[in-house]
Parts: structure tokens; C-alpha cells; sequence
């Protein structure tokens, strides 16, 4: 049954081609800005610029200041990659619920047989996987331009690697469960997806904080971020699936 | 066994009552009308037997099912009824085909594909299969929201409004559906607040308003009414008639016999006429009748 809904979810995101380009505008704006940034200051700016970003971020590599900057780039820039798994799944999984109840669908739904952790579970990896290959591509996009642009193989490193093979897939979870959540108590899909998108606020705020050079997040951090998350997707697939109240969704 | 028992069925919301004491059955076969104003709690009841709604009083075996209070039916339940909901309820970017086979799996039909086409050549939908929901006409997402009532055979067909909002054309081919599977013998419960398609379709119907006022039998015969100048015993008229009723000067009958016969039996019995004419007990009559008995302190 999982597989049943996770086939009819996709094929709706597949016909709406608003929708996809939505989802996919923020991810190439994610890799495109800082490319063709990292790309101006390796070419057009002057030394100066190169010497004074080393200082802001502290960062040395052995390919000299360009090298630093593409290395500051890169670790401040994952931060980022965070938030897509995150913010991605949201656009998909707030309208899951509700967006049902709008339409009427939910009743039809609700009167087959199958269970509610299967309709939780199907639309969830609905959301979760064209989230993931989303972050997954753009990671990829932009590791390749920061090497090309830096003529020389800087990313994928350690943190780049468990930022999206580990951590993305988690905080994707988060993102979903945490709209899914929201959604089945929320019924007004807009206001379902405001209010999950408030769960990315944290995670920007680390990387504004990053950027302006006030704080360094390093492995230790990624790791209590990861053990934090896994822990909160359990808790949070749970309540979703407690809060999913069949009559209420029907009936208010 | 009957195919639906309710006793006492009663659900609230928000501490209103929706409905309460809601005690009918359907037998096996039977096409069975839920009568009432909107609002009366005719959805909410099909709701409750369709295992969707929890009843807060009494109990339900549905096909085999039990319902009982705090408890909705469960997926066993949900699988062996075909519910119609008030809306369609389709997935506007899915086509019509992509829409009942969807269902179908969700329904664990058996051979979903090979089922739903052929409901969508039965329906008549066939040659709009691969046209999106969205394009379709209302009295053809009508139809569609029928055939997914029925894509995994089920033993009971709970139909809400069927034809509610649909234009007249629609409207007949609907009905000439649901007419379709009474003669197949599906055990349905239509709901709706029009008469004339409990009239037509059903054997009896439950007339709802708030609670259940009274089960009613749908009599199709046409009565004899005979307008008397005088008063008259008719006893010895029972031979010629399944029934019989004297109310004032007018007798109403429902003949055995042929026409002619009963009137030169009357007129033998020294009755004295003066006027017959065929009559219908109408629906109309019997729910107005029950509804302000029912508003009655």
C-alpha cells in the first residue's frame, strides 16, 4: 500500500510542473550564487579581497589564498546544503494532508482499507526522495564547480560527505515528519507550510552566524547534530502518526 | 443474516448531536433509502456504517462487521463496502483510468487494471479513460466516483447524494446506474433528500431527522381510489383485494382483481359511486406526515 500511494504522489509531482520548478529553483540558486561568486574572486578580484576573506574565516590551504577562499567556501557554504533536505520535503509533505482535505480526496482516501501509518509513510517517502535527489544533485553540482573553479580537487571532504550521505537523509526526515505533523493538524495547507518552514530558522541562523565568521562549525558539531536529529525523527514519525486523527481530519 | 444492522447508532460533534437512535437493517439484495432534510444526519450515519466515524451510542454489524460505540469500523470493514462520498474525490492531474486504478489497489482489488476497465466500459467512460479528472464533466466524475464504489465487489454499496448537483441528463443516467445494480441485487443504501429517487430505486426507506423517525415501506402498486356517496361496510370486498382501507366516504384499495370486477362488486353490495380513480401513496406525503410528528414536543 506504501508503494501504491508513494506511485500515485510521484506521478502528481511529475504533472506539476509549477510545483517542480519551485522545488528546484532553490537548490540551483544554492549552487549557482556561491559558484559564481567563488568564481569572480578567483579571476576578477583583487588580492586584497582574496587576503581579507583568509582573515575573515581563518582558513589556509596549501593551493595559497584562492585555495583558502574555495576552502572557506566549501565549509561555510554546508550549512546550506542542510537546510535544502530540510526545506525541500516541506514544499511536498505540508500540502499531503491537507491539501487533501482541500480537495476532497481525503474522505475516498480514508474509506479504503489501508492503514494510516501506510498513508504517512507513502507520502512522507513521496516528499523525502525527490527532496534527497534534489540535495543530492546539487551537492554534486556544486562540489564539481568549486574544484573546477579552484582548479583542483577541494570538495567532496569528510564534512561535505556526512553532511549529505548522513545527515541530509536525516534532517530530511525532520523536515517531513515535522510537516506531515503539522499537516494533519493544520488543515489549511498554506498555514501547514509556513509554520513547518519555521523548522529551517535554526539551522539558518547557524549559517548567518558562520558567514559573518562567528562561530566555526566543525565535526563535533555535525555529529551531535546528527545523533540530535535521528533522535527527533523517531520522536517525531511517532507523533505524527498519533496525531493523524482520522474523524477530526473528516469531520472539522 | 441481514447484510446491515444498526441499533441506536447516535454521534455527536463538539457535544451537537449529528444523530441519535438510528435502528434500521438491510437485508441482502436490498436497495434501501436514507431519507432526510440536509443536516439531519444521513451522511454522518453513512459515515459511521462505512467505518469511516465512530458512533458515541450503540452498535453496527455491517457486512459481518461489528461497529460498536468509541470504536469505527476497521480496514476489514472498509474493504468489504464501497462507499460514494458526497464529492467525487479524484485526483484532478491523474486521468480517469490512472484515478480508478489507484483506487483499486488501495481497495486490494483483485486485477485492478482489468477491473477498472472494465467498469469504465461499463460506465460508458471508456473512450474518456486517458483524459485527466479535471476534463472531465461532472455527471462523468459522477459515474467514475460510482465505479470506484464498486471496483473491489463489495457486499454493501453505501451511495451519499448521488446525484446531487448534476444536470438533468446526468442525472437519469446515474440513476439508470444505480436502478443497474439493484436488478444485479446489490445490497445499497442510497442517501439522499430527494423522494422521488427513493420512489423509484428503493424497497424501503429510513426517514431521518435528527434521529430516525420510522422506517418506510415503499409501496410501487396503484392503489384503487373509490369516492363513495354514502357510507359503506366493504367486507365482503376483502376476496377481491390485498388491501383495503375506509377512510370517510373514500375507499382505498389495492386490487387483486381487475378493475371492473370490484366495481360490479361494490355496486352488487349496494355501494353507491361516485368517481374511481388510480392513486399513488406518495412518499411526499408519508415524510411530511413523519416530520412534523417528529418536530412535535
Amino acid at each position: 500500500m506504501i508503494a501504491v500511494i508513494l506511485r500515485k504522489e510521484l506521478l502528481e509531482l511529475r504533472r506539476s510542473p509549477v510545483l517542480l520548478l519551485s522545488m528546484v529553483s532553490l537548490p540551483a540558486t544554492v549552487v549557482a550564487v556561491p559558484v559564481a561568486l567563488l568564481a569572480w574572486l578567483v579571476h576578477a578580484a583583487p588580492e586584497q579581497a582574496l587576503l581579507f576573506v583568509q582573515d575573515v574565516y581563518g582558513d589556509r590551504a596549501p593551493g595559497g589564498a584562492m585555495a583558502g577562499v574555495a576552502a572557506s567556501l566549501a565549509r561555510n557554504w554546508l550549512p546550506m546544503f542542510l537546510v535544502l533536505p530540510i526545506f525541500l520535503p516541506i514544499l511536498l509533505a505540508a500540502q499531503s494532508i491537507g491539501g487533501e482535505r482541500e480537495r476532497r480526496t481525503l474522505e475516498p482516501l480514508l474509506a479504503t482499507p489501508v492503514a494510516t501509518s501506510s498513508i504517512i509513510l507513502g507520502k512522507s517517502l513521496a516528499a523525502l526522495l525527490p527532496a534527497l535527489a534534489l540535495t543530492w544533485v546539487a551537492a554534486a553540482l556544486f562540489c564539481l564547480g568549486v574544484d573546477a573553479v579552484a582548479g583542483q580537487v577541494l570538495l567532496p571532504d569528510s564534512a561535505w560527505l556526512f553532511g549529505t550521505l548522513v545527515l541530509s537523509p536525516l534532517l530530511a526526515l525532520f523536515g517531513n515528519a515535522t510537516a506531515v505533523a503539522v499537516s494533519s493538524r493544520v488543515l489549511d495547507p498554506r498555514a501547514a507550510q509556513n509554520l513547518s518552514a519555521m523548522t529551517v530558522v535554526p539551522l539558518l541562523a547557524l549559517l548567518v552566524f558562520q558567514l559573518a565568521g562567528r562561530i566555526a562549525l566543525g565535526p563535533r558539531f555535525y555529529f551531535a547534530l546528527a545523533a540530535g536529529v535521528a533522535l527527533a525523527d523517531v520522536a517525531l514519525i511517532a507523533v505524527a502518526v498519533r496525531l493523524f486523527d482520522r474523524e477530526r481530519l473528516l469531520t472539522n | 443474516m441481514a447484510a446491515i444492522e444498526a441499533h441506536g447508532l447516535g454521534k455527536s460533534f463538539g457535544g451537537r448531536p449529528a444523530c441519535r437512535e438510528v435502528t434500521f437493517s438491510v437485508e441482502r439484495g436490498e436497495v434501501f433509502g436514507l431519507l432526510g432534510p440536509n443536516g439531519a444526519g444521513k451522511t454522518t450515519t453513512l459515515r459511521m456504517l462505512a467505518g469511516l466515524l465512530a458512533p458515541d451510542a450503540g452498535r453496527a454489524r455491517v457486512a459481518g462487521c461489528e461497529i460498536l460505540a468509541g470504536r469505527a469500523g476497521g480496514p476489514e470493514l472498509r474493504a468489504r463496502v464501497g462507499l460514494l462520498t458526497e464529492a467525487p474525490g479524484f485526483y484532478d492531474r491523474l486521468t480517469a483510468r490512472e484515478n480508478l486504478v489507484h483506487f483499486a489497489r488501495l481497495q486490494r482489488a483483485r486485477e485492478p487494471e482489468r477491473k477498472s476497465d472494465a467498469l469504465l466500459d461499463r460506465f460508458g467512460l471508456a473512450e474518456h479513460a486517458d483524459r485527466l479528472f479535471a476534463e472531465l464533466s461532472r455527471g462523468m466524475k459522477q459515474k467514475l466516483a460510482i465505479a470506484r464504489a464498486l471496483v473491489h465487489d463489495p457486499e454493501v454499496v453505501l451511495l451519499d447524494e448521488p446525484t446531487v448537483g448534476l444536470d438533468p441528463e446526468a442525472t437519469r443516467e446515474v440513476r439508470s446506474l444505480v436502478a443497474e445494480l439493484a436488478a444485479e441485487h446489490a445490497t445499497i443504501v442510497l442517501c439522499t433528500h430527494h423522494l422521488d429517487e427513493v420512489e423509484r430505486l428503493c424497497s424501503r426507506a429510513a426517514f431521518i431527522a435528527g434521529r430516525l423517525v420510522a422506517v418506510h415501506e415503499i409501496r410501487r402498486e396503484t392503489l384503487l381510489r373509490i369516492e363513495l356517496a354514502a357510507p359503506f361496510q366493504p367486507d365482503g370486498l376483502r376476496a377481491l383485494c390485498h388491501s383495503l382501507e375506509l377512510k370517510g366516504s373514500t375507499l382505498l384499495i389495492e386490487p387483486r382483481a381487475a378493475v371492473p370486477e370490484i366495481v360490479a362488486a361494490l355496486v352488487r353490495a349496494g355501494a353507491r359511486i361516485e368517481a374511481v380513480t388510480p392513486h399513488r401513496d406518495p412518499l411526499e406525503d408519508a415524510w411530511l406526515q413523519l416530520l412534523a410528528e417528529a418536530r412535535e414536543p
